[in-house]
């Protein structure tokens, strides 16, 4: 059980600490600055102050609706991958690529070797953390996930490409712990994907956290984790943070048959509805967790980022999230 | 020997400028209800033409519409079916793109012709023959939910599923289609399903006139199912190579019994294909091949590049086989 390093590091929790996955929604004032920005009619510096503006709200809000572990809720980031490659040598971006129905992205393309020498997340997570005595978690995509969502012109091929995020993320992961963060998320959504790779994923993440003092989160999620578990368990993480309410817990089958070993961020509420769901509903979902995962075990969070719902749906989820852990107490 | 380069599938229906974002645009617009659906058949027609004059401007023999109207690979068809609703997100293969997912609650009935009007309008633009593409009925049927009690059984959907898309092939056939491809991918992942895609492909060959009839395998290696590949009834073999490098081996050693879709132009990747990977192989592998009909192409649609990228592919290819070709029709170099 992880508790004892959390206690090493400093940090108490109470019984099924809650937590969110990492995005929040973009207030209206600063989507449309994101439009000028874009435009060329707004300076970074009129962006940022927004930006802040957003993130000191986010923090107010968690810290107001009772939730332990804070997150900065990502105001600063376009997505998941390219606000790392916008900032990382190595990377160019693409043009646009469909992700599904009429959205699109810019796909990052690695066209020379990664240079991570700058830290790219650290002020923010040191603005978020001057805000509030709660711990912010520091929050990065993991290798294999960036590998995996751009494109690759330069390294000869997937392994390469992750090893060598890897070794760039492991710069961030260090500098990040040196600003003071103790608990670090790693995101890796696409790991379920090909399951033949989960051990090079395995292997990127420990030339990630090998021996650096933090407690580590990774989130998966929307994957066919059948494929992959119970082998993702060797990934050294303390604690996954899983989607469990989207697939009608689905995946407690699967762990009374491979007991989970780890701590788990499990996601009671579903981040793709608009509806909020019922306070029994959440609070069943959590005591069907506890009857196959130790309780200690436990955090309490969404099933992922909720970046895709309004403000006043996210706070509505987070509200839940908190009492139906409160109450379990 | 005559290779005919061909368009696989998708071309990207976004670009970087204003007018080609047109189709982006209208279907928000549409969605607010600002705009009428006659606007948003006029924007895709618009995105039709580009994609279609970017092909023959890249140097390709023989092009597509671009699926420029598909919402996606699999509910663009299943959707409109009769018996099927269309669920929630899911992840296309190994890909960064999602398709939503068909769930069959009833009876499958076809209802009426979804590809011929898209495909007339791609020929009457287009200065080269327009090649139609549609997914198959294996691969939507392995990507179904089936809530149907009388299609628990995969073969009873794919049988469903094959009749109602007979239809789409008849009447591209009675269109003046001249190549139909058939795209499925999800063979190659479950092989011991052969004999259940042959059974489909009966089904569709039977209504496909005097069009040549066309099956792409990608995203998958399709080294081990090699010769049971070349038994089905299908008049093309198509191939994705970059999940399938062994295969170029065999070819050389064993040739192939039909035409082939050489699907050797990375079309998940940025990265321009040099000599080596494209020139040699077809090197290769062409006097092993049926001497006329074969195709040369992407490995799978180019919606997964961006739109710069995808012509630059497809000039590449040109380009780099410009020799091979010549040398081939004209017996030197």
């Amino acid at each position: 059980m992880s508790r004892e390093k959390l206690q090493k590091l400093g940090i108490d929790l109470p019984l099924f600490p809650t937590t969110t996955v990492g995005s929040f929604p973009k207030p209206e004032n600063l989507m449309q600055a994101r439009g000028k920005f874009a435009r060329g009619v707004l300076t970074a510096a009129e962006l940022e102050k927004l930006e802040r503006e957003a993130t000191e709200f986010w923090i107010r809000t968690q810290e107001q609706i009772g939730i332990d572990v804070l997150v900065d809720g990502e105001q600063y980031r376009g997505d998941m991958v390219a606000y790392f490659a916008e900032h990382v040598k190595g990377f160019q971006v693409s043009g646009l690529v469909r992700s599904y129905g009429n959205r699109y992205y810019h796909k990052p393309i690695v066209v020379s070797e990664i240079d991570w020498s700058r830290p790219v997340t650290v002020s923010w997570w040191q603005f978020a953390q001057s805000l509030t005595a709660k711990p912010v978690k520091g929050m990065l995509t993991g290798p294999y996930t960036v590998m995996d969502w751009s494109f690759n012109e330069y390294y000869p091929d997937r392994k390469a490409t992750c090893f060598a995020l890897a070794r760039g993320i492991r710069v961030e992961v260090e500098a990040l712990i040196e600003a003071g963060a103790k608990i670090i998320q790693i995101d890796e959504p696409a790991v379920s994907v090909r399951p033949e790779e989960l051990p090079i994923a395995i292997e990127a993440m420990h030339m990630v956290t090998d021996g650096l003092p933090a407690y580590f989160i990774t989130h998966i999620c929307y994957g066919a984790f059948e494929n992959i578990y119970p082998g993702m368990l060797e990934t050294p993480v303390e604690n996954f943070d899983l989607e469990m309410s989207n697939s009608n817990l689905d995946l407690l089958e699967l762990f009374k048959r491979h007991p989970f070993t780890k701590d788990i961020s499990f996601g009671v509420v579903d981040v793709h509805s608009h509806l909020l769901e019922d306070l029994d509903t959440v609070k069943k979902r959590l005591k069907e967790a506890a009857a196959v995962i130790p309780p200690e075990a436990i955090w309490v969070d969404p099933d992922c980022g909720l970046k895709t719902r309004s403000v006043d749906e996210a706070i509505g989820k987070m509200r839940l999230v908190v009492e139906a852990a409160r109450s379990l107490r | 020997m005559n290779l005919i380069l061909t368009n696989n599938g998708s071309y990207p229906r976004i670009g970087e400028t204003p007018e080609l974002q047109v189709l982006r645009r209208t279907i928000a617009q549409w969605e607010r209800k600002e705009k009428a659906d006659e606007d948003l058949r006029e924007a895709e027609r618009v995105m039709v033409r580009a994609a279609i004059r970017e092909q023959v401007e890249a140097g390709l023999d023989v092009v597509t519409d671009g699926q420029i109207g598909w919402y996606d690979p699999v509910s663009h068809l299943a959707g409109r079916l009769e018996g099927v609703k269309i669920n929630g997100l899911l992840r296309f293969f190994d890909t960064n793109f999602y398709f939503r997912q068909p769930v069959v609650k009833g009876t499958i009935r076809w209802r009426s012709p979804q590809l011929a009007e898209a495909f007339r309008f791609a020929s009457t633009v287009s200065s080269k023959p327009v090649k139609a593409v549609m997914t198959g009925p294996y691969t939507m049927a392995r990507f179904s939910i089936v809530e149907e009690e009388k299609y628990r059984s995969l073969p009873a959907l794919v049988e469903a599923m094959s009749e109602a898309l007979a239809e789409e092939v008849g009447a591209l056939a009675a269109g003046g289609a001249e190549f139909i491809q058939i795209d499925e991918p999800a063979i190659v992942k479950y092989p011991n399903d052969l004999p259940i895609l042959k059974t489909a492909l009966d089904r569709l060959v039977s209504r496909k006139g005097k069009a040549r009839l066309g099956l792409m395998t990608y995203f998958g290696d399709a080294t081990p199912l090699w010769e049971p590949l070349q038994a089905l009834p299908v008049d093309l073999l198509g191939v994705d190579f970059t999940y399938s490098p062994k295969l170029v081996d065999r070819i050389e050693g064993g040739g192939a019994s039909k035409p082939l879709t050489l699907g050797l132009v990375d079309g998940r990747n940025t990265r321009l294909e040099g000599e080596a990977e494209l020139i040699r192989p077809l090197e290769r592998m062409l006097p092993k091949l049926p001497a006329d009909g074969n195709q040369l192409g992407p490995s799978c649609g180019l919606e997964y590049l961006p739109r710069d990228r995808a012509f630059q592919k497809l000039q590449n290819m040109a380009r780099l086989s410009a020799g091979l070709r010549g040398q081939k029709r004209g017996g030197a170099k």
